[in-house]
């Protein structure tokens, strides 16, 4: 499988559809070949579009951020529920970092956005609001510069590089 | 491993609402993360991810079998991380029908229809389950206690006495004590490789007599495979109204379904699950239930209805075997029935039997083929030219005509079925119980009976009046 590099600013399409309030997993894995996973819940990209940045519950990613912090690689796949679009993102420098004031605001909006895409499903908003819960004290960032690309959308062409301008 | 958390206990997490997402890693430490589309329970210590794509998840775990899933509790929101290593995959058999069974479903709730093409079951050993921190809203109570039911269920069927009392009271413990309200029970025809209902219930039209080739629908193929099969929500293609008709039209056989017994069945189920009925040597039959609610069974139910299937299994065996040795309990009333001539009608009965499939016409409606049909022309014929109206079982087993299989020949469940295609079809003509291995003809219309092709059994036309 040949790897998308992505070399400079993410292409604007790309960051559009990221930080559009989608599902978000985020896995690390550890020096001896141990992958985790955890939920993001939000993500942003710097202004220059070079770095992406998700918000994850420290609580639940006991395990990725002891990874993230052994050996800075990572993967996060966005999917857009409604429509499955999904694209995944790799990256080999990420870093534990704060959170921003404007990310703890930017956290209801997420929240009410995805419950509303999961009604698409007749899922309740009880339980999206449950499953997204998060206390913005118990967030951290992990920010990386994205060097892969993958669309993920199901059928054959799954786990193919996405090309530079394409949509997912 | 956390001694207190068990795939047993969150199989509900792998239902396929709330797509699960699986992290993996290549050989050289980059992860990979992707959704999947289904995490089956295998069993207490076993998954199986659904492979459809060749993709990177494919690629890492051939290079390094670990790999971790993250699952949600559909009704709770709460979040598990399992991590497990990757054992083999699996492209054919039991385990891969039910997946694939499965994944037509969920290919259905999520819109994805003719995307999704099962390659290969992937089987994990489970090496350990954690409970991710995090909200989550209280636990519904469930509408019905399954493990109380089961056991009233399985204490009916202790009580039955005959075959026939078996077929009902399954069905219908089913709808009282687990709310099962649209069920069929259907015998195996091994050498005609197919299935015929026997009894069913919450249908306009029993369907009594309806038949399914193996491996055709759901419960062809949990038949075939011997596997239970379990839907959640609608799927097409695995509708076996539909399967039997397309299967025949592919075959060229769309005449021959003018006179095939309609199937009961819902027209477009939300749940399915067909659930094999074992015998001593194998497969006897096949249970399905369906719902017009999605996620209408759980895993929880499945197990309840496999292990009352073992159950019933050994029970219509043990009936069977009972009513050929003469060991059956003695039926709680006498059945004896007489004839009621006060309706009979002096216009002929004309029956047709066509030798071919030993299919049974009667006043040019169709009734009845196979070794049920061979059973009532040779009955028929006996009545015509010697005047008998008393049966046994025994009789008709030494008959080498009627081409009974010398092992498992359900001949009782036969009879059953002709009872009562002709109690729905034909009240001038009638077959009732008289005792064990007994069985009395009832005729209120004179007969004339009218072999088809070259009968082996009757003179070619042989007019009766007897009745």
């Amino acid at each position: 499988m040949h790897a998308s590099t992505v070399q400079g600013p993410l292409d604007p399409t790309l960051i559009q559809f990221i930080t559009s309030q989608l599902s978000i997993q985020v896995a690390a894995c550890s020096d001896a070949g141990e992958p985790t996973l955890v939920r993001a819940h939000g993500a942003r990209v710097s202004a220059d579009g070079c770095q992406l940045t998700l918000m994850i519950p420290s609580s639940q990613a006991r395990e990725l951020l002891a990874c993230i912090a052994a050996n800075g690689r990572i993967a996060a796949v966005f999917n857009e529920p409604e429509t499955h679009r999904t694209v995944q993102l790799k990256g080999k420098d990420a870093r534990i970092e704060a959170i921003s004031a404007d990310d703890a605001a930017a956290l209801g909006a997420y929240v009410d956005r995805l419950a509303k895409r999961l009604q698409h499903y007749q899922v309740p908003e009880a339980f999206s609001r449950a499953f997204y819960a998060a206390d913005p004290a118990d967030l951290v960032a992990l920010s990386f510069s994205p060097s892969a690309a993958y669309g993920q959308t199901p059928g054959p062409h799954a786990g193919e590089p996405l090309k530079p301008g394409s949509t997912p | 491993m956390n001694p207190y958390l068990s795939i047993d206990t969150l199989r509900n997490c792998l239902e396929g609402v709330i797509p699960a997402g699986v992290a993996t890693c290549s050989r050289d430490l980059i992860p990979n993360v992707t959704y999947v589309s289904q995490v089956m329970y295998v069993d207490q210590e076993h998954i199986a991810l659904s492979f459809q794509f060749f993709n990177k998840t494919r690629e890492n775990i051939l290079a390094n079998p670990l790999a971790t899933v993250l699952m949600v509790d559909p009704d709770t929101a709460a979040r598990y991380r399992l991590k497990a290593r990757y054992l083999r995959t699996e492209t054919q058999g039991p385990l891969f029908e039910r997946m694939k069974a499965r994944l037509a479903g969920i290919a259905s709730h999520e819109g994805l229809v003719g995307v999704f093409r099962l390659r290969g079951t992937d089987v994990y050993r489970i090496l350990d389950i954690e409970a991710v921190p995090g909200a989550e809203l209280p636990r519904q109570l469930p509408g019905r206690a399954i493990l109380p039911a089961l056991r009233q269920c399985s204490e009916r069927l202790n009580h039955c006495v005959s075959l026939e009392d078996l077929f009902d009271n399954l069905l219908d413990a089913l709808d009282r004590n687990l709310g099962l309200s649209h069920s069929m029970l259907l015998m195996l025809d091994e050498p005609g490789a197919k299935l015929y209902v026997v009894a069913s219930r919450g249908y306009p039209s029993s369907g009594i007599g309806a038949e399914i080739p193996l491996g055709v629908g759901v419960i062809g193929i949990a038949a075939r495979e011997q596997v239970s099969i379990r839907i959640m929500f609608t799927a097409a293609e695995y509708a076996y109204t539909r399967a039997v008709r397309e299967q025949a039209i592919a075959e060229g056989l769309v005449d021959a379904l003018e006179h095939v017994i309609s199937l009961p069945g819902l027209n477009e189920p939300s749940s399915q699950m067909a659930i094999p009925l074992p015998g001593i040597r194998g497969l006897i039959g096949v249970l399905y239930t369906e719902s017009q609610q999605q996620c209408r069974f759980s895993y929880d139910l499945e197990d309840a209805l496999v292990t009352l299937c073992a159950q019933a299994g050994l029970a219509i065996q043990g009936l069977q075997l009972g009513d050929e040795l003469g060991t059956a309990p003695a039926l709680p009333d006498c059945l004896c029935a007489e004839d009621s001539p006060d309706d009979a009608s002096p216009d002929s009965l004309r029956v047709e039997y066509h030798d071919r499939d030993h299919s049974v016409f009667i006043d040019g409606d169709y009734l009845i083929k196979g070794v049920a049909g061979a059973v009532l022309w040779r009955i028929l014929s006996d009545y015509s030219e010697r005047g008998r109206t008393d049966f046994s079982n025994r009789e008709l087993r030494l008959d080498s005509r009627l081409g009974l299989p010398e092992i498992s020949d359900n001949l009782e469940a036969r009879l059953i079925l002709l009872t009562r295609r002709l109690q729905e079809r034909s009240p001038h003509l009638r077959i009732e119980k008289t005792g064990r291995g007994r069985f009395r003809l009832l005729l209120q219309r004179p007969l004339v009976l009218v072999p088809m092709n070259s009968c082996l059994i009757n003179p070619p036309v042989a007019s009766v009046d007897r009745a």
